[in-house]
């Protein structure tokens, strides 16, 4: 296989709570993390959410006013959940490489527009915008120029949206930064806030389940929306970097369905393009991967779609999972939270389970894990597709795998 | 402290402005009636559904000839699908309703989509945004096709921001499309030979977005050389683009 990048760095913050290590142990036990409308809001059709707890208005020990301002926005509350967790090993890249070395790459679905609801659609239930509805917290690097400052990092700085494959299309950004030889680091974050117009663009889909989500199941009636926020560090390979690795990113690929704006090709044609070119790229066949952690946002054609492109690229019944049933679909966050979990189980040497599975959809081609798996782990497949037909997948593996 | 990235080759550019004839009348300030894009690559109801922004892309992308066989494109826009944002919160507010195609055509890769659904291209996109979404476009539009080897599609569009939102007042909508090739393709294509360069300048003042796409649109069709300043990429530098003299690729 080939070196790949070093992951040096990786925090999590969602439904599951806003410390990655608890975060972490919680999905791996298989915690349930999901409420009727979470809290949030109610709304006149039945859904469960993922709620992610007290995200609003902490910026910690920041001093930087810039920081403590745009963290009363609920998206960067959501992202500085997981920033302050990353923010010592960021700031040990600055010191290692210089913080111009560093550089910021951040992506989102639906970035402020949670914010823009509450300056235009207020909720007499809720409390109002934090203070003058400004326009520039409704974009997507609404909260760059703060976090970057406040993480060290006075490198290039870039916004990603790719709806919900986001997070690993600026992976990939941030890959080619260090690759070209522009960057020697890149802190890869990404965020996305529920808001009630995205609960209801869902709903009006006819994409949210009523209850909670049950990829790969045969009862499966849709999406859990959830929200959060997931980062990791990557750094350019060496023997000091891969000393103190977690993980190591092996190969990232993209393709596109070219078939429809919100549904997946019958065959997910461009999630098996995604995968092949991410296997060819890390230089490991379909049979050196351990699992699949999967799209699996539990939509009838979304869950078909994935298990036809899976049983296609490996012809084998790959082990597979879905942490969306633990986190609910956090968007543009969705694949990094993903990848994050599956750093974890490389550590823990053990598959995280997809929850509520049973009974299983036999007519899917695919082994879903649906109980708690150990087993030696060194490399696992992420997905993240998206509206756009935008498909991408990451191979991420154990850092002692890159010697092999 | 300078950064190169290239020698790449431009190897085509296409501007559109509704309220602008040509890259030289935008750059001349000389304006026309609102005039919408005819975005010929789309129809029924993927025409009917479409934004502004998504209208522009599609016709610069389309008018760049041989765009569909770049292998790979990226897409950047400072404000993303900003009419079809604010109107799905103002009908949420209105009538606690959210239509369904409006919400499906509202996220930043809209244009994206749309344009390889229409062309029926597999090539992987990626939509680049904020502020600085001309220099990181151009950035990762320059990155890839040095990376892969490849063609790439770059377009840039943007979109009146609603009043209502107190953004930016640009009233005109404005997109530009570029088409770039590796330099060491064999055999050489035939386009503009250019690099990218990284300048510091903390204080510079920040580039604005739509005369960049005129003088970028503008310097490719001309036999000078050029030097664009695109907009800042990190707290203290600019991205440039410089385009070599007509002969110099050859």
């Amino acid at each position: 296989m080939r070196p790949g990048h070093a992951i040096t760095g990786a925090a999590i913050a969602n439904c599951l709570g806003t410390d990655h290590g608890a975060a972490c142990a919680r999905a791996f036990a298989g915690g349930e993390a999901f409420s009727p409308g979470g809290g949030f809001a109610s709304f006149p059709f039945a859904t469960m959410l993922g709620v992610m707890p007290s995200p609003a208005g902490d910026a910690g020990a920041a001093t930087d006013d810039d920081l403590v301002d745009c963290a009363r926005t609920r998206l960067a509350a959501i992202a500085l959940a997981s920033v302050r967790q990353l923010a010592p090993a960021v700031r040990a890249a600055s010191r290692r490489w210089g913080a111009g070395r560093v550089a910021y790459v951040f992506a989102s679905a639906t970035g402020g527009l949670e914010e823009t609801e509450r300056a235009l659609a207020p909720d007499p239930r809720r409390p109002p915008a934090h203070a003058a509805y400004r326009y520039e917290n409704h974009g997507i690097d609404a909260t760059s120029a703060a976090i970057a400052r406040h993480l060290g990092c006075a490198g290039i700085s870039l916004a990603i949206s790719t709806a919900c494959s986001s997070s690993f299309k600026a992976l990939a950004a941030g890959i080619r930064l260090i690759d070209r030889g522009l960057a020697d680091a890149a802190v890869i974050g990404c965020a996305d806030s529920l808001c009630r117009t995205t609960v209801f663009g869902f709903h009006s889909l006819g994409l949210l389940s009523p209850v909670a989500t049950r990829p790969f199941s045969r009862e499966r009636a849709g999406i859990t929306l959830g929200e959060g926020s997931a980062y990791v560090l990557i750094e350019r390979g060496s023997d000091a970097t891969w000393r103190h690795a977690l993980a190591g990113v092996a190969g990232v690929g993209g393709a596109s369905d070219a078939f429809h704006h919100t549904s997946p090709h019958p065959e997910g044609i461009g999630g098996q393009l995604c995968m092949r070119q991410a296997l060819d790229r890390a230089g490991v066949s379909p049979n050196d991967i351990d699992y699949v952690s999967a799209h699996g946002t539990g939509t009838q054609q979304n869950d078909a779609a994935e298990a036809a492109a899976v049983a296609r690229v490996f012809e084998r019944r790959v082990p597979v999972t879905a942490t969306k049933s633990l986190t609910g679909h956090t968007l543009g966050s969705a694949g990094l939270t993903a990848l994050v979990l599956a750093i974890e189980s490389l550590r823990r040497h053990e598959i995280p389970a997809t929850l509520r599975v049973a009974p299983a959809d036999d007519a899917l081609p695919v082994a879903v894990v649906d109980g708690p798996r150990p087993g030696r782990l060194r490399h696992v497949l992420v997905n993240a597709f998206g509206f756009g037909g935008s498909n991408a997948s990451v191979v991420v593996s154990q850092p002692s795998a890159r010697r092999a | 402290m300078t950064s190169a990235i290239g020698p790449f080759q431009v190897l085509g550019a296409q501007l559109y402005s509704t309220h602008h004839a040509s890259a030289e009348d935008l750059l001349a300030g000389r304006e026309r009636p609102f005039t919408p894009p005819a975005f010929r690559l789309l129809v029924g109801r993927a025409r009917r559904f479409t934004s502004l922004v998504t209208q522009l892309h599609i016709e610069v992308c389309g008018a760049l000839g041989g765009a569909a066989a770049a292998a790979f494109a990226v897409f950047a826009t400072c404000h993303g699908e900003i009419q079809t944002a604010e109107r799905l919160v103002a009908d949420f507010r209105d009538a606690q309703v959210v239509s369904s195609a409006r919400f499906a055509l509202s996220v930043h890769n809209t244009a994206s989509g749309v344009y390889s659904v229409a062309i029926g291209s597999n090539a992987p996109t990626t939509t680049v945004t904020g502020g600085n979404a001309i220099a990181a476009g151009w950035l990762e539009a320059a990155l890839t096709a040095l990376d892969e080897e490849r063609c790439v599609l770059l377009s840039i569009a943007d979109e009146p921001v609603p009043a209502v939102l107190c953004g930016p007042t640009e009233p005109a909508g404005i997109a530009a499309a570029f088409l770039l090739a590796p330099a060491t393709a064999a055999p050489p294509p035939a386009g503009r030979r250019a690099q990218l360069a990284i300048e510091a300048c903390g204080a510079c003042a920040e580039a604005a977005p739509r005369e960049a796409l005129g003088q970028a649109v503008a310097a490719v069709g001309r036999a000078q050389p050029s030097r664009i300043t695109l907009g800042r990429i990190h707290p203290g530098a600019v991205l440039e683009l410089q385009i070599a003299a007509e002969d110099a690729g050859r």
